[in-house]
């Protein structure tokens, strides 16, 4: 008998015995990623991309050990929370709460590349624009901590996001600070990579830290601290009348599929969200237009003679580096999808105020727009109480059947489109 | 070495017998069974670990004989048979016989469980007018318990400050309540739950309840049972659904009749809501 043993299994159990020891993933602690799409897109030299990231770096330490200043406002203790890896302390503390529950989705610099973002539709929210949709307040305005606990808490129905409401109350409340925490450093990263592109030839931005929060870090604090202000009232005169519901609902049924409320025209005309279609969230539309600029570049490259080589090369190593950023650095970019309104799922809560806010305030980011007046006191596309009636309209959809409401255009609105 | 082997191979018997003998100790044993029927599929499960647990004693127990009385003497070479009619015909019918007397002595237990459904009519057909109503819908998705309450309009109207006798006001608006992953349910009342999956194949189990049933897309699947005792129990996902299966958990109050409608009340209070915060004078920002 042969007692050769294969070179695989003798070589076998070694190999087993490294990866145990070496751990299979990859090594070094997470780090904080410069958004290379805006970099590319503005042609950002490394070493101003260095500075930038020095001074992210300064201002907000790094993912395992978070730092913020106090001007940001924000509260260290909770961000120390939901910071760094996973892990718990011989009292049963969590930390690294960020980690276990948000960053496979929404990625560890808070950008919506997680590993499992590519996977989902919709995408994970990429807080760096500081923008996010399901809030009480204004439109342009930041979202208060207790819509942004709400949406931790009950999560977004029809989309990825679950519901993590069994999470102990102090968690919910690290995490959203960390999701602030985050939201800043985006915003203060798109802020640095802009004026950093502003700069003329040989000029250098100030990178002193009083003029750094003065101008940068305070506005955004600022933006935050400042949310609640922003909440749309729902009492006085944008309360809810006392109207009939049947009246009410005959009332948004005009609006709706009128020229003035207008609904119809994204969420079509049996209100199963198949009217416009073919628009973009500003989160797809950023990478979208990135994907046009690439291509007219790469045709220029092809069709113009009369660059001269140094233009030529400088141009090609531009479409190179914006090429692998947006393999590397987003994902492929998508219609914004109008809500079918017959299914009864409403991403931000069912509460009517809920959908009353979508209706007043639009949805910020999104293509949805605002109807309400964009300041207290001014006038509205719709008043108050126009709103409601659509509010009830929109919550009787998934009620009623899909043949009641006009199927076709009506010729009137179709002339006024 | 000698017999060290032999001694080696009888710790897998004592450790494992062992290991039972000293789980509950740790409480990792049963969970509390405030159900019902959970003390048949206790008595189930007692049953066949019993069964097995002797099977295995001796079994292991003659290997390590074996192993001791001749497995040292390295000059001696073993007898190999090859085919044996009447040991085939035994270890096929002692075995058939074991199968065959579980299968009829859990007959009760599962028809219980998963057959005589309490919200069937008399004929026993679901679907007719004496269906006893479910107390909620439950949706499986990736990853969360998606729930759906019926609400009575006597609720309904408590909750909205209408009158008692007041109907169908809201009729072509929300009449039910919705909820993810926070389940309450009346004690000593029979459960009915219509159980659906939104996506994949889960699987809803209640612990405490001894309940567990696979959710599977495009069916509606009856789950029933009654609980004995108020108190806060864990509802997990069984089935492996996908990455984010481990955090699907949700989490189940029983408590009293009375407390249960004012939960319900409360919740589509709630979810009714036409106000919300108010905005924070100028300069008083939090």
């Amino acid at each position: 008998m042969n007692r050769t043993v294969p070179f695989g299994l003798r070589i076998g159990p070694i190999v087993g015995l490294l990866l145990l020891v070496s751990g299979c993933g990859p090594s070094g602690p997470p780090q904080f990623h410069l958004n290379m799409v805006a970099i590319a897109e503005m042609q950002i030299p490394p070493d101003q991309q260095q500075q930038i990231a020095n001074v992210l770096d300064a201002m907000f330490g790094t993912p395992d050990e978070p730092f913020v200043l106090p001007e940001s406002g924000l509260d260290i203790k909770k961000i120390q929370m939901a910071a760094g890896p996973v892990k718990s302390d011989q009292f049963g503390r969590e930390t690294g709460l960020y980690r276990r529950h948000c960053g496979h989705c929404h990625g560890t610099t808070g950008d919506g590349l997680g590993p499992t973002a590519m996977l989902l539709d919709p995408y994970p929210r990429d807080y760096r624009q500081g923008k996010f949709k399901f809030k009480s307040t204004e439109r342009a305005a930041k979202p208060t901590t207790d819509d942004l606990e709400r949406v931790v808490r009950d999560g977004v129905q029809g989309t990825a996001m679950p519901s993590f409401g069994l999470l102990p109350d102090a968690q919910i409340k690290a995490l959203v600070e960390y999701v602030k925490y985050l939201s800043m450093r985006g915003q203060a990263e798109s802020y640095l990579t802009s004026a950093m592109a502003d700069l003329s030839e040989g000029e250098k931005l100030s990178l002193a830290r009083e003029t750094l929060v003065d101008e940068m870090l305070q506005p955004i604090a600022e933006s935050w601290t400042t949310a609640r202000d922003s909440i749309i009232p729902t009492d006085g005169e944008n309360a809810k009348p006392d109207v009939p519901p049947a009246e009410s609902i005959a009332k948004g049924s005009e609006l709706f599929y009128g020229v003035k409320g207008n609904c119809a025209k994204c969420h079509g005309w049996s209100a199963l969200g198949d009217g416009q279609t073919n628009d973009y969230d500003d989160w797809s539309k950023a990478i979208f237009e990135a994907h046009q600029s690439l291509d007219s570049d790469v045709a220029t490259l092809d069709s113009s003679s009369e660059m001269s080589s140094e233009e030529r090369a400088a141009l090609a190593q531009h479409v190179a580096m914006l090429g692998r950023a947006l393999e590397t650095d987003a994902l492929p970019p998508r219609h914004a999808m109008p809500r079918n309104l017959r299914q009864g799922i409403y991403r931000g809560g069912r509460r009517p105020v809920d959908v009353f806010y979508r209706i007043y305030a639009g949805i910020n980011g999104a293509p949805m727009p605002a109807v309400g007046p964009a300041s207290p006191g001014a006038q509205g596309t719709l008043t108050p109480a126009e709103i409601w009636n659509l509010v009830d309209y929109v919550m009787s959809l998934p009620y009623q059947p899909i043949s009641e409401p006009p199927r076709q255009q009506p010729a009137v609105s179709r002339a006024a489109l | 070495m000698g017999k060290f082997w032999s001694v080696l191979f009888l710790m897998v018997p004592v450790l494992g017998v062992a290991s039972f003998a000293v789980a509950p100790l740790y409480r990792h044993w049963l969970p509390l069974d405030v159900s019902e029927h959970g003390h048949t599929i206790d008595h189930l499960f007692y049953f066949i670990l019993w069964l097995t647990g002797a099977v295995f004693v001796v079994t292991e127990v003659a290997m390590f004989w074996f192993m001791w009385r001749y497995g040292h003497d390295q000059a001696k070479s073993g007898k190999f048979t090859h085919g044996s009619h009447s040991l085939e015909i035994v270890w096929t019918i002692i075995p058939a016989a074991t199968l065959l007397f579980i299968a009829i002595y859990q007959m009760n237990a599962w028809a219980e469980a998963k057959i005589i459904n309490p919200g069937a009519g008399p004929d026993g057909i679901l679907g007719t007018a004496d269906d006893m109503p479910a107390t909620l819908e439950v949706t499986g998705r990736q990853f969360e318990w998606r729930l759906r309450y019926p609400v009575p309009p006597r609720l309904r109207n408590e909750a909205l400050g209408r009158p008692a006798d007041s109907k169908g006001a809201d009729d072509d608006t929300d009449k039910d309540l919705f909820v993810v992953n926070e389940m309450h349910i009346p004690v000593n009342e029979e459960i009915l739950i219509n159980l659906k999956s939104a996506d994949v194949l889960h699987s809803f189990f209640l612990p405490n309840m001894r309940v567990k049933q696979d959710a599977v897309p495009g069916m509606k699947i009856p789950v029933w049972f009654r609980t004995m005792e108020t108190g806060t129990f864990d509802i997990v996902c069984a089935e492996l659904c996908g990455w984010g299966h481990y955090k699907m958990k949700g989490r189940l109050t029983i408590e009293s009749r009375a407390a249960f409608d004012k939960w319900l009340v409360d919740k589509y209070r709630e979810q009714s809501a036409t106000h919300g915060l108010q905005p924070v004078p100028e300069g008083d920002s939090e």
